[in-house]
This record gives C-alpha cells, structure tokens and sequence, in this order.
C-alpha cells in the first residue's frame, strides 16, 4: 500500500464539516431537541406536584381515589382501570414502532396498517381518559377549583383517604381543612398534569391523522423515505414516556 | 443515482423539506426487503420490549395493589421508581431508537436530561427543607401534631 492511499482512507473529524456530525437530518434532530424541551415543561409540572405534596401532611390514596371501572358499580377495584389504560398507550407504541419499522423499508401498505391501529390506540386511551374524568367530576362535583368551602364536610373527601392509617385517621379528624386543602391540591394537580398529556395524545392522534393521509397518498412513498412517519413517531413514543412517569407520580408513589 | 440529481431542477418538495437524503442516520439508510432476516429480528426485538414493559407493568400494579401497605413506603417508592426508569430507558433506547444513534447525540440528548434529573431532586429537598425551618406552617404543624 503507497503513503498517498494510507493518507486518503484516514477519516477527516466528524466536526470538519461536510457531513452531519450527529448522523441525524435536521427534522429529527429538532424534534428530539422539542422534545426535551417538553420533557421540562411536564417536569416542572410534576415538581410542583412533589412538592406540594411534600408540604402535606396527609394526600389522598391512589388506592381509594382510582378504584372505580365502567359498569362495575361500587365494587373496589383499584388501580385496574389505569393499568388498561396504560397497557393501552403501550401497547399503541408499539405498533408505532411497528410503522417506523415498516417505513424503514418502504413498505406502504404496512405503514398504514400500524398507523391505522395506533390511531385506534390513541383515541382509546383519550375514550378511557374521558370516562375517569366525567367519573372523577361526578366524585368531586366538579373538576378544578374543588373542595374549597370551608363548610363541607369529612364525608366528601374523607373517601379518598385511607382512614387505615391512624395517622391519616388523626388528621381528618382533628384538621379537616388541612385535609381538605390537601384534596384540593390533588385534584387541581390530577387534572392539569393529565389533561395536559391528553392534550398531548390528542395533537399526536391529530399528527397520526395527517400522515396517514399522506401515507395512503403515496405523498412518502414519492419522497423516498418515510422520516415523517418516524418524527411523528418520536413525539408519540415521548407521550408514552411522559405517561410512564405520570402513572407512578399518581397512581402508585 | 446522485449524478443523476444534480443536473434536475429540485421540486419543490426539496425546496420545502431541504435535501436532507445525505443526511439520513444509519437507521434511514437500507431500504431493504421488509421480509429479510434483519427486519425480522428487529420486529422480534420490539416485541420483546413490549412484554418486557407490560410485565414490569404488571408488577408495578400488583405491588401498588397488594403490597404498598404491608412494606414500609420507602422501599415500595424505591422500587417503583427505579421501575420507572427502567422503563423509560427501554422506550428512549429502543422505541425512540435513540439507542441506534451515534455516540455523540446521544450524549447530547441525554446529559441535559441526567442534569434536569439532578434538578428534580435538589428542588424536592429544598422543598422538603423548606418546611423543616418553616416554623409558622400550619401544615408542618398538624404533622407535628400527628408524629407526637
């Protein structure tokens, strides 16, 4: 092998430009940086929802407040509704994935297929999401702003309480308004932290739409690639991710 | 191919979206049979992810369940939130093929979100320290009040 052939096969510095340092288009890498940026917003939200809650001497108990599923009546069933929905949203990432994958090979067909079930996913975790809050709007007589009447008694919100625990059993018992500021703060915190991710769901259900047109227009398949569908991908993946952390903010922690 | 696209006039699909074709990551790059051993091993793999999230699910409720008032809440928090980041990292690194990137955006992506994690966690013991010296706080008071 010559000196000038050893000299032409060393790599000039990913930085030197010419190339995209990140292996990454553009698209993609702006959505990514969107998405951290997102990734603040539900943080700060969920860290205004600590910290109250570290103020607190007593919160609500997950087990008592989400115990309700459509058309079992009063029996207690905690937590079953929301693992349905989060196997739901799982399981709509999934065939996300599945799309992305099939758009990685230019196959047109597959690509609406998945599309098509992660819509059906999306607005069945929106269905799910609708019912727990008319069901919760009901238990509360409203949705944000409640339990602010110094007048109301124990027995409205004593039910989200796990009155097991004596120390829960003193506070609503002794302090009933530090109690009730407590349920205020929940319910107020429930419903913006997952209203605002439902209107994340939503806005990607809406995404998911529009590149289904486009896909089954052959809009993609002209382009030769199917980065769209894989942009849209990342955002829908990052909804799923923010509902993994909301799951165990509320319903587990 | 590329010799070949040079010398067209660009659409205006490349005048919109830019030509971003010399810029796809590996990822974008084969445009292979669907069909072929490679593709159907990645099929496998996020199949695999998903039992993989479903179960950790499982588990997570049935602690939430059953478990959350006979071990002390401690240990329960630890072990869902180390759970929850178990799965998060599954859905970034295989989901979100982050995991499929170069070394270098993936650094970039992650390392302000370690700092954001660090953040988090100073916030909430500056909180919780808020109110250890925050003698006139009604709501320390009646946790006082509890505790003796």
């Amino acid at each position: 092998m010559s000196h000038a052939a050893v000299a032409d096969t060393k790599q000039p510095s990913a930085w030197a430009g010419g190339r995209s340092p990140y292996n990454v288009s553009y698209g993609k890498m702006m959505i990514w940086a969107f998405l951290l940026s997102d990734a603040l917003t539900f943080g700060a939200l969920l860290i205004s929802y600590g910290t109250r809650r570290f103020f607190s001497a007593v919160w609500p108990d997950a087990n008592q407040v989400f115990k309700s599923f459509p058309f079992a009546g009063e029996t207690a069933l905690p937590l079953l509704f929301v693992s349905l929905m989060t196997f739901i949203l799982i399981m709509s990432s999934v065939t996300m994935v599945l799309a992305v994958h099939a758009g990685h090979y230019n196959d047109r067909k597959s690509v609406t297929k998945w599309l098509l079930w992660t819509i059906i996913g999306g607005i069945a975790f929106l269905g799910c999401q609708a019912w727990e809050w008319t069901h919760l709007h009901g238990e509360c007589n409203g949705l944000w702003g409640t339990f602010t009447d110094v007048t109301t008694p124990v027995s409205a919100f004593s039910g989200f309480y796990d009155t097991h625990k004596e120390a829960v059993h003193a506070v609503l018992a002794n302090h009933p308004l530090v109690a009730m500021e407590s349920t205020h703060q929940f319910f107020n915190f429930f419903f913006t932290i997952t209203g605002f991710h439902g209107a994340h769901v939503t806005s990607g259900v809406i995404f998911n739409i529009l590149i289904l047109i486009n896909t089954v227009n052959g809009t993609y398949q002209r382009r030769g690639h199917y980065e769209m569908v894989e942009k849209v991908g990342l955002y829908w993946h990052f909804v799923d991710l923010v509902w993994v952390f909301v799951f165990t903010c509320f319903y587990l922690l | 191919m590329s010799s070949h696209n040079e010398h067209r006039e660009p659409s205006a699909q490349e005048l919109y979206e830019g030509d971003q074709s010399k810029l796809y990551s590996g990822l974008m790059q084969h445009h292979g049979d669907v069909n072929s051993s490679e593709s159907k091993s990645q099929v496998k793999k996020i199949w695999k992810v998903f039992w993989i999230l479903l179960a950790i699910t499982l588990v997570e409720v049935m602690m939430g369940m059953f478990l959350s008032h006979s071990i002390p809440k401690g240990v329960v928090n630890f072990f869902f939130l180390a759970l929850t980041v178990l799965k998060a990292g599954d859905i970034v690194a295989i989901f979100m093929h982050l995991g499929d990137e170069i070394k270098s955006f993936i650094l970039t992506i992650l390392i302000p979100l370690v700092l954001f994690v660090w953040f988090i966690i100073a916030f909430l013991a500056d909180g919780g320290f808020w109110l250890h010296m925050n003698t006139s706080n009604p709501v320390r008071q009646a946790t006082e009040q509890v505790k003796h």
